[in-house]
């Protein structure tokens, strides 16, 4: 039993953090109708700030809280180029507009950060929560999966219980129209961009220590979370949370198995290809009228 | 079209005979090493600029079908097999096709950003498959061999600008052919593109797999090119800027190819030569993208369109064509060409259609008028196979439409036009012509835009006005003769003497044409014009059918279009 179990508990910490970044993703596109590319590159710019500043001596605690707000910044910064240029134009330039930033976003960071050679990252939330069936539980694993419920929770209630939600909702259709009848596009939507760039660069911060943290590992995240964001059809937050856990722990599984382990970055592929096959069965057009 | 495609042929065919011969006779060698790895790169930029640029879809794994191509022509080699490099790098493009099938075929319906994430995720699993896998050869460094006769630098570069040149040229002739065409038409509007018979999953999967074979035969170059390979030139990192200077440069043309492959090369060496940090050339690729995303035009396009503005203006020359030249007529079954029973058609509770029963009888025009809202886009939505879901039965001569999907109508025979433009601006009026009618011959396409006063067939369709575009639309689907024409508004932005000289026309259709015609319009001059029955729609029911001078007169269909009270009118 335990065979299973561990590896299984072991991938909940990722879970978390993919989950809590397919939730950012959908927020993002349920919001600004923007397919985001850059969200796990917006967290690696704070979790980056975070070890340059406790590299250079300063409190960890000061330092969690200047990292989250580069991340809060570099992803207004985001938002202020796609709602500057791109409010307009259709979700598919968005996207490309959004894969584009990314190379860049992933140049500068490896250039400021020294290249691929992985950086000390401190490890924020060391040691075990509680034991479940024999098995340590972390506390980042139950960190990153109660920060990703919670962020559900306060997106699905922001969006269907709150005025500003509803008018975020219009924007992300038709921006002109909402700013026709006296929404604050322009301040709402980079608002959208801050939240979920102080989101993501917190989940990286907690699941770096597991990871290689160089920045182009940390920016690649987006593929399992864009897996995770799929599963709910960009829709749901519920089935996000759910896909992004349950991708989490496969891929811990998976690196338990010997003959398969090496190739557990193929699993995000794998999970996408399934739902893009299952979700293909209503016929659509294209959003050109 | 064919003089266009051969005229454009020539000009690459030339500047690559001139410039390469400079550039392997002048150069020294390690410029010349350089230039080949810029046709490379030139390769894969235009397997993106077919996806990318054509068919509008974001493709982020065209350096794994390198990869994939490259790898292959590693096993090839290793397995001695027969042929030589250039056949092994031809058969690691077709190992490339079947994955960019398996990878397009998921990603079909929702346009680009489905194929964007897959496309991705590839990447990155086959990252991590390459890594562990390796390159045949790899470990024991065994090189891949070029050719006896490109053996030297000068030699391989010569080779590398072979397999550049023909696949420009290749994909010229297939941008004006009407795959090409459907290609653009797809981009701008599915809808308008299957309205036109065209296929948007095979035209979309088609562009896909011709990208990914276009890609593995650069992987291949590159293996000839280097000898030995590693994971790292096939990363997911090289795919993204890959990615980032195919929309900046605008790769599906050929020079866009090579200033994208001149730029990704050089780049990082002048940086390398002033010390500089080799990266810089991603940012500039970045900023370069999103600036050619949020104006709409890319690096080639730009320089066209200044080189046009230099160059004196080509009056386009006219050859006269007469009515004669006009496509035959296309004979189609006696009786009703259409009949519609009892069609129902909900919007959630909204009843947008109501049990109307219409039947449209071969060799006639026949009208369909009704206020705003009154279903009659619906009723052409219906009938063209554009809705999801209707009850009743729509039955094109004898067999019933129900269950084709709407390419599928449109090739059985019911075409239709859109109230809006859905032209794909990059075409020109005479491609246009052959993308909605299929082969035409020249004289074919000359005489059919001067029968409804289109300009010349030359003439690209950004430079035609919004009315004309509606008539060039009305051209389409009269070229292509179809049993049944649906015209939903056609005279939409014309003036009054265009209208009544549209109308004449439209009522010529049958006799001239063999096509029947339904005619939703709001001018009730055209209407009476050309039409020889009329049908009126209110809320969706059918308040009155007949001849148009009987139905027009009709107090109820005066007070459901006019809003005048029966008293008033009478």
């Amino acid at each position: 039993m335990n065979s299973f179990l561990t590896p299984a508990i072991a991938g909940l910490a990722a879970g978390g953090t993919y989950a809590l970044l397919g939730v950012c993703a959908v927020f993002t596109y349920r919001l600004v109708a923007v397919v985001n590319f850059t969200g796990a590159a917006i967290g690696s710019a704070g979790t980056f700030a975070l070890i340059a500043l406790t590299e250079s001596g300063y409190p960890t605690f000061p330092s969690v809280i200047a990292g989250i707000l580069v991340g809060a910044a570099v992803g207004v910064l985001i938002g202020f180029i796609m709602t500057r240029w791109f409010a307009e134009a259709n979700s598919s330039t968005k996207a490309a507009v959004t894969a584009a930033l990314l190379v860049g976003l992933i140049a500068i960071g490896l250039r400021l950060t020294g290249g691929q050679h992985p950086r000390v990252m401190p490890d924020l939330f060391p040691g075990s929560a509680f034991r479940m069936a024999g098995v340590e539980v972390t506390i980042a694993s139950v960190l990153t999966i109660g920060l990703a419920v919670l962020f559900t929770v306060l997106s699905d209630l922001f969006l269907n219980r709150t005025r500003i939600g509803l008018h975020l909702r219009a924007l992300s259709d038709r921006p002109l129209a909402a700013e026709l009848i006296g929404v604050k596009v322009r301040l709402l939507s980079l608002l959208v961009w801050g939240a979920t760039g102080a989101f993501t660069t917190f989940a990286l911060m907690i699941i770096a220590p597991q990871r290689s943290p160089n920045f182009m590992t940390l920016s690649l995240l987006v593929v399992p979370a864009l897996a995770a964001a799929l599963v709910g059809l960009f829709r749901s937050f519920w089935l996000t949370l759910a896909g992004g856990i349950l991708l989490g722990v496969v891929e811990g599984l998976a690196s338990s198995v010997d003959s398969i382990s090496q190739y557990r970055s193929a699993i995000p592929f794998l999970v996408i290809l399934a739902v893009l096959l299952w979700s293909q069965r209503e016929a659509r057009w294209d959003e050109a009228r | 079209m064919k003089r266009a495609s051969i005229r454009a042929s020539l000009i690459i065919t030339i500047a690559a005979v001139v410039l390469g011969g400079a550039i392997a006779g002048l150069l020294p060698s390690y410029w010349v090493f350089l230039a080949t790895s810029v046709l490379i790169t030139g390769v894969a930029l235009q397997s993106l600029g077919l996806v990318a640029g054509r068919t509008g879809m974001i493709a982020l794994c065209q350096m794994s079908f390198a990869g994939v191509g490259a790898w292959t022509v590693g096993y090839l080699n290793l397995a001695e097999a027969p042929g030589g490099l250039a056949l092994w790098i031809l058969l690691g493009g077709l190992a490339a096709v079947p994955l960019g099938v398996a990878i397009g075929l998921p990603a079909l319906r929702l346009r680009g950003i489905n194929l964007a994430i897959i496309t991705l995720s590839f990447a990155a699993a086959f990252d991590v498959i390459l890594a562990t896998m390796t390159f045949p050869g790899q470990t024991a460094f065994i090189q891949v061999p070029r050719p006896a006769l490109f053996d030297s630098d000068e030699g391989y570069f010569i080779f590398a600008l072979i397999f550049y040149v023909a696949i420009a040229v290749t994909l010229e002739f297939l941008a004006r052919s009407r795959l090409g065409a459907s290609w653009l038409a797809v981009r701008h509007s599915e809808r308008a593109a299957a309205a036109h018979g065209v296929s948007v999953a095979k035209a979309k999967l088609s562009a896909f797999a011709i990208s990914a074979f276009i890609a593995g035969i650069s992987g291949g170059l590159l293996a000839g090119y280097l000898g030995t390979l590693v994971a790292e030139n096939f990363s997911m990192m090289q795919s993204l800027s890959l990615y980032a200077v195919a929309v900046m440069t605008g790769a599906h043309f050929a020079e866009g190819a090579i200033i994208g492959g001149i730029l990704v090369v050089m780049f990082p060496e002048i940086l390398r030569r002033f010390d500089l940090p080799q990266d810089i050339g991603n940012v500039l690729f970045a900023l370069g993208a999103t600036q050619a995303l949020s104006t709409g035009e890319t690096m080639s396009e730009t320089y066209r369109r200044l080189l046009r503005k230099l160059a004196p203006k080509r009056t386009a020359v006219g050859s006269a064509s007469s009515e004669g030249d006009l496509p035959i007529r296309t004979e189609h079954a006696k009786g009703a060409a259409l009949t519609v029973d009892k069609l129902t058609v909900r919007y959630g509770t909204v009843l947008a259609l109501d049990g109307v029963d219409l039947t449209i009888p071969a060799g006639s025009v026949a009208g369909l008028i009704g206020p705003n809202g009154a279903g009659k886009s619906t009723f052409i939505d219906a009938v063209s196979g554009f809705l999801a879901a209707y009850e009743g039965s729509i039955k094109l001569g004898s067999s019933p439409l129900e269950g084709q999907a709407a390419h599928l109508r449109a090739r059985a025979g019911v075409r239709r036009t859109w109230q809006t433009n859905r032209i794909a601006p990059e075409l020109t009026v005479g491609g246009y012509l052959r993308l909605a009618a299929g082969n035409l011959s020249e004289a074919e396409v000359r005489a059919m835009l001067e029968w409804l006063d289109c300009p010349n067939p030359e003439t690209p369709v950004v430079a035609v006005d919004a009315g004309t575009r509606r008539l060039l639309d009305v051209a389409g689907v009269v070229a292509a003769r179809p049993a049944v024409i649906l015209l939903d508004e056609p005279a939409a932005g014309q003036s009054h003497e265009e209208t009544l000289r549209l109308g004449k026309r439209i009522a010529e259709i049958p006799a001239r044409f063999g096509s029947s015609v339904l005619l939703v319009e709001h001018d009730m001059d055209l209407v009476r014009a050309a039409c020889s029955q009329v049908t009126v729609l209110d809320f969706g029911r059918v308040i009155a059918s007949g001849p148009p001078a009987v139905v027009l007169d009709q107090g109820a269909v005066k007070r459901a279009y006019l809003g005048i009270e029966e008293s008033v009118a009478a």
